[in-house]
């Protein structure tokens, strides 16, 4: 049985005269997950909106399992998490408005399955966005993308509000997470030490551009372009990576 | 000069924000305050900075992000002018020129407002207007969660060599234990307003005793790939 | 920067264009005959039908809509704003003298609300929420609620009557501008206390302000240099607002202090059916309320240049 797949072929988008993306091209397969690292400006956002479809690329397509994208409802995982929250609504009708979207009913316990898989409690879904704190907002968001049980996943810098430790938690929940249901993660980092921990493929972007594809086992050792070096050496300068010989 | 403050303590609508806390920091030390978000960090180092003040030390404050420092309607060299003004320091076109070649800001265009600059090169300029009136204490407030990994490993290697140079203490305020490991030879952890744990830089990544020590030292860095 | 003054002056002339049309049309589907307006305007008594088709076929009014509006905004273009249907004169000199008596008071009236509002909205905020505080802002919205013939007529009363201090009517001396601008600037005065104050609370939430203290720099540096700024920006729309209403005529303010300006100009004019005069007005009053916002757009950009961008 063949996986579906992401495909994002020769994907460029412009804004104005400027390429903000030029020829991208990714795959990622169900189950698996793509850690897209690079500095500001450099297209990450751009192709998240590209891949939700809030932005038409000038040229190439971007297909799930052979569909175009927006068919299978990918979901997104922001970085603010309170920014993706509506502040006069509860926290379980935020969550609840994929299934709303989608018009397909769920079952009841899976909202309280997701919450105790997430370690979050029950009762915080009756409040409002403002009366918890940044790393339940964040995983609140989590539950909110997987609600609907999409096959594809975006995270926009998913861990870049939360401190240290709630991170590593956060990241391992995600991770749990993936083995359980099965979705295609795309994720968006500047942590280079978040995407070798967790990516099964690491594709370095700069300035719209792929400048390299690899797995984080050689990325960490041995990076194939400067630029990939100067990513690793400073993550290794600033704690995020262990350093190898 | 050694410096010391004692019974820092601060609080807001009834809560403590921080407990009384005493605290001496040794000349040309490099101290690291650790601690989750809401710890308190961030008071302490006000409180500190405000103390030290109080006591005509020289210290100077950088905070989290460029938006905390500057004011969008007025060019850089008016803060730099400013800056100089408040510490009531001559103006001096050499230390300027100076302190800009070694942060690497010294080809911008001072006058341009702050957004005109990078936010790299605005956190760095906030760095050299610290040094103006060479500080015997720097605190710097979560000094990279602002900047990009690449921008942020340089300007805090710039950072160090700047230190070295002027003989200042350092104080950093950080959640992130790896950074602050990589960078200071002692570390507080900040826990519920207190401080936990102080202890020197390799004793405490062996061995944390207080819990919070022990969360922040173990979710210090990412697994490596498998 | 070309670019954006371009933009702006385009603006302006949409604007205009559709003031004109608007108001010709709005004239010429007012009920009631306009040619036997103008008549009695003309010639002060009841007129016979004769003399009405007489006075219809020379202001153009039987020509139809289209031709009247063309032989309206053609001249107009050169800047040739036609004669008076009453009097026949020339309108532009007679428009010209109007606003020669408008502005003087207009910017009195502005000065006075400045000199008010100023001083009062520092102390209040000194303390906010306080006693001062919330005396001025009660003030405030007592000034905004009272009507201006109401007040002028109370001032009139006071200075002029009981106390003789100050004249009530007309344009003799300089002295006589002193109430009917007084009566303005304490309206001027109640909007504008309400902007600065809340221009001056939300400039000082600002989230760079602790870092200047703890720099060293002095309060009433901070306050000058900081706060005042990015307080002004509110407190200059209003103003720019403020002075364009009062120059395109407080007419209740001209009238009751008898004083001759743009507004009893317009008054007088609509009555007569007296097209040329009322579009003149019109015309007038647009280009200087879209000069003033023009300014405003431009002394933002120089104040903050990221007003206006796209991606400010």
């Amino acid at each position: 049985m063949a996986s579906a797949v992401l495909r994002i072929e020769d994907v460029s988008v412009k804004r104005g005269r400027l390429f903000t993306l030029e020829h991208i091209s990714l795959s990622l397969t169900a189950g698996r997950t793509l850690a897209v690292v690079g500095e500001s400006g450099a297209g990450k956002s751009t192709l998240i909106a590209a891949v939700l479809g809030l932005v038409r690329p000038a040229s190439g397509t971007i297909s799930w399992n052979n569909a175009p994208v927006h068919h299978c409802r990918p979901a997104l995982v922001m970085q603010e998490p309170r920014a993706g929250f509506n502040p006069a609504l509860s926290i379980r009708q935020t969550v609840m408005e994929p299934v709303v979207a989608s018009g397909k009913p769920i079952s009841a316990d899976i909202l309280e399955q997701l919450c105790g898989q997430l370690e979050l409690p029950v009762d915080l879904l009756n409040r409002r966005p403002g009366e918890i704190s940044i790393g339940q907002a964040q995983r609140a968001s989590i539950i909110r993308a997987l609600i609907a049980a999409p096959p594809l996943i975006l995270f926009d810098e998913p861990l870049s509000a939360l401190d240290a430790v709630t991170q590593k938690q956060t990241a391992q929940l995600i991770a749990e997470l993936q083995k359980a249901y099965g979705f295609a993660a795309l994720i968006v980092t500047h942590d280079l030490g978040y995407a070798a921990a967790y990516g099964d493929e690491i594709a370095v972007l700069r300035a719209g551009r792929i400048e390299e594809v690899t797995s984080p086992r050689e990325f960490v050792s041995a990076p194939g372009t400067n630029y990939g070096c100067q990513l690793r050496d400073a993550a290794i300068e600033l704690g995020a990576l262990e350093q190898t010989v | 000069m050694t410096l010391s403050v004692s019974n820092l303590c601060v609080e807001r609508a009834g809560c403590t924000l921080l407990h009384p806390t005493s605290l001496t920091i040794q000349p040309r030390e490099r101290i690291g305050l650790v601690g989750e978000s809401g710890s308190g960090k961030s008071t302490l180092g006000h409180a500190l900075v405000d103390a030290l003040r109080g006591q005509n030390v020289r210290v100077a404050h950088v905070p989290q992000s460029p938006d905390e420092a500057l004011d969008p309607l007025r060019s850089m060299s008016y803060h730099w002018r400013e800056a100089e003004r408040a510490l009531q320091c001559t103006p001096d076109r050499q230390r300027q020129q100076q302190l800009f070649r070694a942060l690497q800001i010294h080809q911008g265009n001072l006058r341009k407002r702050p957004w005109g600059w990078s936010r790299g090169m605005q956190q760095r300029f906030v760095i050299a207007m610290a040094l103006i009136g060479s500080p015997q204490l720097l605190v710097l407030d979560e000094p990279t969660s602002a900047l990009d990994p690449v921008v942020a490993a340089r300007t805090m290697n710039l950072l160090d060599s700047v230190l070295e140079q002027n003989q200042t203490s350092m104080f950093l305020i950080t959640h992130d234990m790896g950074l602050a490991a990589k960078r200071v030879t002692r570390l507080l952890v900040m826990d519920a307003g207190r401080i936990a744990e102080d202890a020197p830089c390799s004793s405490l990544l062996q061995a944390p005793v207080t819990p919070a020590a022990k969360a922040l030292t173990r979710h210090r860095t990412w697994p490596a790939p498998c | 920067m070309i670019n954006i003054v371009l933009g702006l002056l385009l603006r302006t002339a949409v604007v205009l264009t559709g003031t004109a049309v608007a108001t010709f049309t709005l004239l010429w589907l007012a009920p009631g005959d306009p040619a036997l307006a103008v008549a009695m305007a003309r010639y002060d008594s009841i007129v016979s039908t004769e003399i009405i088709d007489l006075v219809r076929a020379e202001a153009g009014f039987d020509a139809g809509f289209w031709p009247a509006f063309r032989a309206w905004v053609f001249p107009l273009l050169s800047g040739d704003f036609g004669r008076s249907a009453v009097t026949g004169r020339p309108v532009l000199p007679d428009l010209l003298s109007a606003i020669a008596y408008t502005v003087p008071l207009a910017l009195a009236g502005l000065a006075i609300g400045l000199l008010i509002s100023l001083p009062l909205a520092i102390i209040a905020t000194r303390n906010p929420g306080g006693l001062l505080d919330r005396f001025a802002v009660a003030i405030a919205s007592l000034g905004t609620a009272i009507p201006a013939y109401w007040l002028g007529l109370l001032l009139i009363l006071l200075f002029a009557v009981k106390l003789a201090w100050l004249p009530a009517m007309g344009t003799r001396t300089p002295l006589h501008i002193l109430l009917p601008a007084l009566t303005l600037g304490l309206g001027v005065a109640a909007s504008l206390t309400r902007i600065i104050r809340s221009g001056i609370l939300e400039a000082r939430t600002q989230s760079f302000l602790p870092a200047f203290k703890r720099r060293g720099v002095i309060d009433s540096t901070i306050g000058k240099d900081h706060i005042a700024p990015h307080a002004a920006i509110p407190v200059i729309t209003v103003l720019g607002l403020e002075l364009a209403f009062l120059l395109e005529g407080a007419v209740m303010v001209e009238v009751i202090f008898s004083r001759p300006g743009l507004g009893s100009f317009l008054v007088n004019a609509v009555e007569a059916r007296d097209f040329p005069q009322v579009q003149a007005v019109v015309i007038v009053a647009a280009l200087l309320f879209v000069t003033i916002n023009l300014l405003i757009d431009l002394i933002y950009r120089v104040i903050d240049p990221r007003i206006g961008e796209s991606n400010a």
